[in-house]
């Protein structure tokens, strides 16, 4: 069997280094040229359960998860028993030998690996899924020293961890005596030195620190503590980077909005139910003009929910938290790339502009790895982060007012000066105020402060690109998708446009300020619409028809914990052609 | 980021109180303690040579809250009870900055208590000042968290049932550095602990009794009831043992209580 794509599958207990496997197989994959799209499925428990990490490597770029398995590597009977109805007739088994042979349908080719009996060479200490690797690694006909050189790196440092996994790859490698699956016929390209693979997670962390992050300030939170995980390590290597892991989300964006203040770039991240702690705080960044980047991963709600799942339940919140008319800018990466360049928009608008701008990720994109390009990715947003935004450096005396700095005084350019400039005093504040900060409670003002601050979303919306159409003109359907659901969604129109239908796609990325005028223009335009989203109540078609009139009827909602494969959206298509 | 350094070179400008007043008067009622502590800070600043330009005060909400409006420095009037944390993100930003936190006993003990706890373990070099005057005043008079068990109030027709919290107790079981209690009915003895506040180099706590001429106590009950220690305790748990019986008696001492 000969295949240039492929899916293969890892499935096992929590604890057992699935997902340093999977993170490994990934980065041979990617060290051969492929593109690779890794995601992983895991329940709220550190050992024990059934979790599972997919990969789908191809020479195309891929965006998603698809249906098909085509190498599924059971750790246990219970990767078996969830995985089996994926497997089609070419799909391939490698399975601890605990589980019974009995136990795999005849049907499909099987190998059995003695993972305990290997595993006796190596003491106490767990090497299975390095069996598995090697194994892996021989029937997909790749040469063994690449497995090696991405476990040397992995890691690094550890002498006697790669000395003990280096065996185990061989005598994993050993047990399966020919190539099953011809694979590596031809790579598709040699110049994959800019590739890199990373989490969603690790993207907002590199373009945070691109802006010039100085100042994270996080309570752990799935899906999101991945960024406090990479922050806290740079931090020992970056000395102009400070990491705060603080008491409770209100202390977090309290901490952050008082190092912004002071002059820090400052940001914070976590999940729907942290960012419930949150809301009163983004209500003071909005009224005291403090810039501040908040990254919010959604996963089920309410309440806790499912707290490892996937879900883009929290829109209409994070647009709408907070007591009264408190502008906020809401932006949402529609993958991994644009996480990258999103969280870089972020920080300069919240500069610039001097308010909260939200990120708005889900589980599925802030932990699912691929393949990046950031040579490329740089060029969709170049700007120079070592100058600053809005901060005025000096002060003259004749600028006073009232012997203070009026630093609440333009309505169209926002000016502020840093704690520790000369003359340039003023206060910060939540209640309502004048000009230099005092606390005010007549009407003129008040109207004047409003028109300041909710006038900032007029000028932002003059400086967002437009929305994203992707697909053919003249569309007999055109999809309409925001955040992660975008990877499948748009590989599902691309598969179907090769096919000769005629499909586009329109993602929204600019929550607020919405761009409701070339929105509206292209969904007049469009024949026939179809909304997909990961919520029960379809919060993106709200946003729509709040903001253009339009209705989109014809929808596909998904709750249940996960996203959309490619293959269950292009099958939605195909009954729509 | 910045490092730590001087505030500014001393000798290059004096300031005086004046430099610190701001065109707008205080409205708290007419011998609210608050003027005292404002009063008190800005003679702190000029006495340790702090510019204007380099002090923050921050605060939350409550009465006590509007001091930052009433003195010429940069300010942050954030949220109830979450100025620790602005306090203290402040300061790790850019540690030249003198940076003090004002709280108050609803604002600081009740909303914001567990930013009290972590404050004290965090050990951030920051001054934090507690308006405490056993009352809830801006809510017009309901009971607050350091009122004595029974308080008659607004919310506690029939006295209150909890026990009151312990500031200087917790502070010290925190593990807080600076530990003291100070009365803004003695201006010179407050002045001159803020003072010792502000130098202290990690998180400093004072615990300001006040009267409250609207709702709560007056400046005889404070009278009657203070004594000043003769000086700090060495022993950690000797401290937390004379908060204790503080507490219990209704007879509280002033002074520093513990200091690393």
């Amino acid at each position: 069997m000969e295949k240039n794509s492929l899916v293969i599958r890892i499935g096992g207990e929590a604890g057992f280094g699935l997902a340093a496997a999977a993170d490994i197989l990934a980065k041979v994959f990617v060290r051969l040229g492929y593109h690779v799209f890794s995601s992983k499925e895991y329940a709220s428990q550190i050992r024990g359960g059934h979790n599972y990490h997919t990969l789908r490597i191809s020479p195309r770029p891929v965006l998603a998860d698809a249906d098909k398995v085509d190498i599924l590597l059971a750790f246990d009977k219970e990767a078996l028993h969830q995985h089996l109805p994926h497997l089609s007739a070419e799909s391939l088994i490698l399975y601890d030998d605990k589980i019974q042979k009995e136990d795999i349908p005849s049907s499909f080719s099987s190998f059995a690996l003695p993972v305990q009996q290997i595993g006796i060479d190596f003491r106490e200490k767990k090497v299975d899924n390095t069996i598995f690797l090697g194994a892996a690694i021989r029937c997909l006909g790749i040469d063994i020293k690449i497995l090696d050189e991405i476990i040397t790196h992995f890691f690094s440092g550890k002498p006697a961890h790669i000395e003990r996994n280096l065996h185990a790859a061989k005598k994993g490698y050993e047990i399966i005596s020919s190539t099953k699956i011809s694979f590596v016929s031809s790579h598709p390209s040699k110049n994959t030195s800019s590739l890199s693979f990373l989490s969603g997670n690790d993207a907002v962390s590199l373009g945070a620190l691109k802006a010039g992050l100085n100042f994270h300030v996080q309570y752990p939170m799935t899906p999101v503590s991945g960024i406090l995980h990479y922050l806290s390590i740079e931090s020992t290597k970056n000395k102009s980077l400070k990491v705060v892991q603080a008491e409770d989300e209100i202390a977090v964006i309290n901490f952050a909005l008082g190092a912004s203040f002071a002059g820090a770039r400052a940001m914070t991240a976590t999940s729907g139910g942290g960012f419930c702690l949150m809301t009163e705080s983004v209500g003071l960044a909005s009224m005291a003009e403090i810039p501040l980047v908040i990254i919010e991963g959604q996963r089920p709600g309410p309440s806790t929910g499912l707290p490892t799942k996937t879900e883009q339940g929290d829109l209409q919140f994070v647009l709408h938290a907070a007591p009264g008319d408190a502008p906020r800018v809401v932006l949402a990466p529609g993958d991994i790339d644009e996480c990258y360049t999103e969280t870089k928009r972020a920080f300069y608008l919240a500069e610039k502009y001097q308010l909260p701008v939200i990120v708005l990720l889900d589980k599925y994109q802030a932990e699912s790895f691929k393949t990046f390009d950031l040579e490329k990715e740089e060029l969709s947003l170049l700007l120079d982060f070592s100058q600053r935004w809005g901060i005025k450096e000096k002060v003259e005396e004749k600028e006073l007012l009232r012997g203070m700095f009026p630093r609440y005084v333009d309505q169209n350019s926002f000016q502020r000066t840093l704690p520790g400039t000369k003359q340039g005093m003023y206060t910060c504040a939540g209640d309502e105020h004048d000009e230099t900060g005092e606390i005010i409670e007549d009407r003129e003002t008040r109207i004047r402060m409003m028109k300041r601050r909710m006038g900032k979303l007029n000028l932002i919306k003059a400086e967002l690109p437009s929305n994203q159409i992707y697909g053919s003109e003249n569309a007999e359907l055109t999809v309409v998708v925001w955040g992660s659901t975008k990877g499948a969604a748009l590989e599902a129109v691309e598969k179907l446009n090769r096919e000769g239908k005629k499909f586009n796609l329109l993602q929204i990325k600019y929550m607020c300020p919405f761009l409701e005028e070339q929105t509206q223009k292209f969904l007049h335009q469009a024949k026939n619409l179809l909304l997909i989203e990961n919520n029960y109540s379809a919060q993106l078609g709200s946003l729509i028809r709040e903001q253009t009139g339009v209705e989109i009827k014809d929808k596909i909602l998904r709750y249940d914990g996960k996203t959309f494969t490619v293959d269950e959206i292009y099958e939605e298509l195909k009954k729509r052609c | 980021m910045l490092k730590e350094e001087k505030i500014m070179e001393k000798g290059e400008t004096k300031f005086t109180f004046n430099d610190f007043a701001r065109c707008e008067q205080p409205n708290w009622c007419p011998g609210c303690g608050d003027f005292a502590i404002l009063a008190s800070i800005k003679k702190a600043l000029v006495e340790l040579e702090v510019a204007p330009h380099q002090a923050v005060l921050v605060s939350g909400v409550g009465c006590f809250a509007k001091l930052p409006y009433w003195a010429r420095t940069y300010g942050f009037v954030g949220l109830h009870g979450r100025g620790l944390p602005v306090a203290q993100g402040i300061k790790m930003a850019n540690p030249q900055l003198k940076v003090i936190a004002f709280g108050g006993d609803g604002d600081g003990y009740g909303e914001g208590g567990n930013h009290f706890l972590h404050a004290c373990r965090r050990n951030v070099n920051i001054a934090y000042f507690v308006h405490n005057n056993g009352v809830f005043g801006l809510t017009t008079g309901q009971y607050s968290p350091t009122s004595p068990k029974g308080t008659k109030s607004k919310s506690s027709p029939e006295g209150s049932i909890e026990v009151p919290i312990n500031p200087l107790a917790l502070a010290l079981a925190e593990g807080a550095t600076f530990v003291a209690r100070a009365y803004s009915g003695h201006l010179k003895e407050l002045i001159e602990l803020m003072k010792q506040a502000i130098e202290h180099p990690g998180f400093a706590f004072i615990d300001i009794l006040m009267p409250c001429v609207s709702f709560g106590r007056d400046l005889k009950y404070y009278n009657d009831k203070t004594y000043y220690l003769e000086k700090p305790f060495t022993d950690r748990g000797k401290a937390v043992d004379k908060a204790l019986e503080c507490e219990k008696e209704e007879s509280y001492a002033l002074g520093v209580f513990y200091r690393e």
